[in-house]
């Protein structure tokens, strides 16, 4: 059994797989984080426009990936590119809408306090309202965790490299060994990042919101 | 600081109805009212959480509108009953949040953090990297207190700080707190609705009811001379007799009138004729060894001959410091059968408290 | 362009593929999460796994079905049940557990049994969570009922990997319009649902 592990491992390139698959989603998880804040910051200070992004960003998150991956095509080409605007696409909004609601979400007798010893608006903002809101954030961000994670497997489809390579070789020649070893290679990977997710998430929680 | 002819309304109701009153450099200023009666309100006037509708609010002699709000806040402590500590600050970071802001250097703000949180009784080692969740209710608002102080600021606001903690908690804070301004000599306003934190705390009262500050005057005044029913009501006649407890001697004094002071070593004959003729039937005399007595009419005239001194007529008296409260005034005076107790600081006298008026008064 | 009756087909599939696996869903979920509300180290162990599971990879998910069902309707089915059961036990489960104490009670006092407090009071006051977990199972279902064509579970990703493989714009297009449309109006019958159920219970 080991040696068929150690077979395929190396006939499917799981090593160089692996790392394709991380460095995208190392990426992909990058790009969404600072994008979702900084508009989570932009509608915050101009709650109006607010609205309409989340609408338009609900939108994308209903549509297959596959189809998404479809539209993203023939403007970015197969691989890497549109794998990454994808896990973006979807990301954004589970980030995005945690940071809003943790920022505005900041019990108001902190902002009494914090105003009334002095803070500026932009101090509130930065130094009590996004610190305060850090367990909501991480926990957008671990709900963005398991969607790239999805997303990049999926990148394999269009030629993006990564895990999703193997498992599609896998179904076409019907390698059940090969099928097999990535697909629980690729479960336990999403697993793990998703419990480091929540560790964080749950460590952040209770330092910040103890009650 | 003062208010000038100030009116904030929310809806049409005036939370905050005309008010002017005055505050002086170093008194603790209590406003005192149920809820809903504006005290609030006119505390977050002061360093404009929220903005007069009419009048004017003057700092040293400057209106507050034409300042800095940030500023203006920044120069003024602010203590909440919620306390409001960041929970995602350490004690330190949360002292120190203003002074960070400002830019002092680390080590002053270290220096600074120690100090305060002595100054409040927490040891600095073991409390200053402690998160809010980890400290009691009393530490948590000592640390409130700390962080207001930490900019030094001439200015403390301070609404109903110690209203959430249990009864024996509060007396504990309120003594320390009352040690601390001692030594800080800060000008603090103070509210609360409740009436023996305000007679503990104040050098001044300020009576508030549907936004009208009703009464201005020290405990007794209040205690003694209520202008209206409204006030009498809400100070509560009951509570007279718990005064006993918080009102000190310099509350219930009558202040020093020449009139009393004889000299030394005069004639009963002389004595008796001031003391007819300022219709006075009690004297104090300062004898040249520091010794004070008193003197009274009867024994006097009792006396056959009246070219003796007035010094063979001096009987001992009660001399208590200016802060002594009255329930012990009360007991000393009848341990020693005496009506009279004056009350001197260091080598000055500076009143009489005589228990028959303040007990007349009190009923 | 894809001959219509050929698209309307593919149509068809995918629905039947999304409808088939909420049924299925509806009808495992449904009694493990009222086991859950008795049982509390049962609700700690089917908690659990769906929380891990809901980190796998749905294409990883479709893989390795294979292995165990082969390929077809069926197993497609069988990945698409995976995929998209966790969110109906979830909020299931915490729909029929964060009902207001005081509401079970007094149904409690009234004399309803533990089941009857189900059956009239939590399951009642649940509608809502769970349709928002219907609604959110369904749009996962439909994206990997696309995925499942892979595996032969035919639907609307047929056309589309068909399109990838021949390099046709205009056939992935047509395979991905109408995946987004059954998206779009999935997501709006639930919502409305959901709404119609809110307005109902008096919170």
């Amino acid at each position: 059994m080991l040696d068929t592990i150690i077979s395929v491992w190396a006939t499917q390139q799981l090593t160089l797989r692996t790392i394709q698959h991380l460095s995208m989603f190392f990426i992909a998880l990058s790009i969404s984080i600072i994008i979702a804040i900084i508009a989570a910051l932009l509608v915050y200070s101009n709650p109006r426009v607010g609205n309409i992004w989340f609408n338009i960003l609900n939108v994308i998150e209903t549509i297959p990936e596959l189809a998404l991956f479809i539209f993203l095509l023939p403007i970015l080409g197969l691989g890497e590119p549109p794998t990454i605007a994808a896990c973006v696409l979807y990301s954004i909004l589970p980030i995005m809408r945690n940071t809003y609601t943790g920022l505005a979400n900041v019990s108001n007798e902190y902002i009494e306090i914090a105003k009334a010893i002095g803070l500026t608006k932009n101090e509130i903002l930065f130094k009590i309202r996004l610190p305060m809101a850090l367990p909501l954030i991480s926990g957008g961000i671990r709900v963005a965790v398991v969607y790239t994670m999805g997303i990049i497997t999926l990148g394999g489809l269009i030629a993006a490299g990564g895990l999703g390579v193997p498992l599609q070789a896998g179904i076409h020649q019907y390698n059940i060994p090969a099928i097999i070893i990535a697909s629980l290679w690729v479960g336990t990977l999403g697993v793990v990042f998703d419990a480091v997710a929540w560790i964080i998430e749950n460590k952040l929680a209770r330092r910040y919101n103890p009650w | 600081m003062k208010f000038d002819h100030v009116t904030k309304i929310y809806k049409e109701t005036k939370a905050v109805d005309d008010v002017s009153f005055d505050i002086c450099k170093g008194e603790l200023f209590v406003l005192l009212g149920s809820s809903g009666s504006g005290k609030t309100t006119t505390l977050r006037l002061i360093n404009r959480l929220i903005d007069p509708d009419e009048g004017t609010i003057y700092l040293n002699g400057n209106d507050t509108k034409d300042m800095n709000p940030v500023e203006l806040r920044r120069r003024m402590g602010y203590v909440i009953q919620q306390i409001g500590l960041f929970p995602h600050m350490t004690v330190k970071e949360n002292i120190g949040i203003i002074p960070k802001l400002e830019r002092w250097k680390e080590e002053d703000i270290s220096k600074r953090t120690n100090e305060l949180l002595n100054l409040v009784a927490l040891p600095p080692d073991y409390f200053r990297s402690r998160y809010p969740h980890q400290l009691s209710g009393g530490q948590q608002q000592r640390v409130g207190l700390a962080r207001a102080l930490a900019m030094d600021p001439p200015l403390l606001l301070m609404d109903e700080p110690f209203g959430a903690l249990d009864p024996l908690l509060r007396m504990q804070l309120q003594n320390e707190f009352l040690s601390i301004k001692r030594k800080l000599e800060k000008t603090i306003v103070f509210v609360t609705h409740d009436i023996e934190e305000a007679f503990t705390l104040a050098d001044r009262i300020g009576v508030m009811h549907n936004g009208k500050i009703l009464q201005i005057g020290t405990p007794s005044e209040l205690l003694f001379n209520p202008v209206n029913e409204i006030v009498s009501k809400i100070i509560g006649s009951e509570n007279k007799f718990k005064a006993i407890k918080f009102l000190q001697a310099k509350d219930v004094m009558i202040p020093m009138d020449k009139k009393y002071l004889l000299q030394e070593n005069m004639t009963c004959q002389e004595a008796v004729n001031i003391m007819i003729s300022n219709k006075i039937e009690l004297s104090i005399v300062k004898e040249s060894n520091g010794d004070i007595k008193q003197v009274i009419l009867s024994d006097l005239l009792k006396n056959e001959d009246m070219r003796r001194s007035i010094n063979d007529f001096g009987r001992k008296l009660v001399i208590v410091p200016p802060d002594e409260n009255l329930s012990s005034i009360i007991t000393l005076l009848k341990s020693s059968n005496e009506k009279l107790a004056i009350v001197m600081n260091q080598n000055e006298i500076q009143g009489l408290v005589m228990i028959d008026s303040v007990l007349i008064n009190l009923v | 362009m894809v001959a219509l009756v050929f698209l309307i087909d593919a149509i068809i599939e995918q629905l039947s593929l999304v409808f088939t696996s909420l049924i299925i869903d509806i009808c495992i979920a449904f009694p493990l999460a009222i086991l859950s509300v008795f049982y509390k180290r049962f609700s700690y162990l089917v908690l659990t796994i769906t929380n891990m599971a809901q980190a796998i990879p749905s294409f990883a998910l479709v893989a390795i079905i294979v292995p165990l069902a082969g390929i077809g309707f069926l197993p497609g089915i069988v990945a698409i049940v995976l995929g998209s059961i966790l969110p109906i036990i979830k909020n299931m489960y915490i729909g029929l557990t964060k009902t207001n104490p005081a509401l079970i009670d007094s149904g409690r006092g009234m004399g309803l049994t533990d089941l009857q407090l189900v059956r009239y009071i939590r399951l009642p006051l649940a509608y809502p969570a769970i349709f928002a977990g219907l609604k959110f199972s369904a749009i996962i279902a439909n994206g990997i009922a696309v995925l499942t064509a892979i595996i032969g579970s035919g639907g609307l990703g047929r056309i589309i990997f068909e399109g990838l493989a021949s390099f046709n714009v205009n056939k992935t297009l047509s395979g991905a319009i109408p995946a987004i449309l059954i998206a779009l109006s999935l997501d709006l019958i639930f919502s409305i649902a959901e709404k119609k159920l809110k307005s109902k219970s008096v919170y």
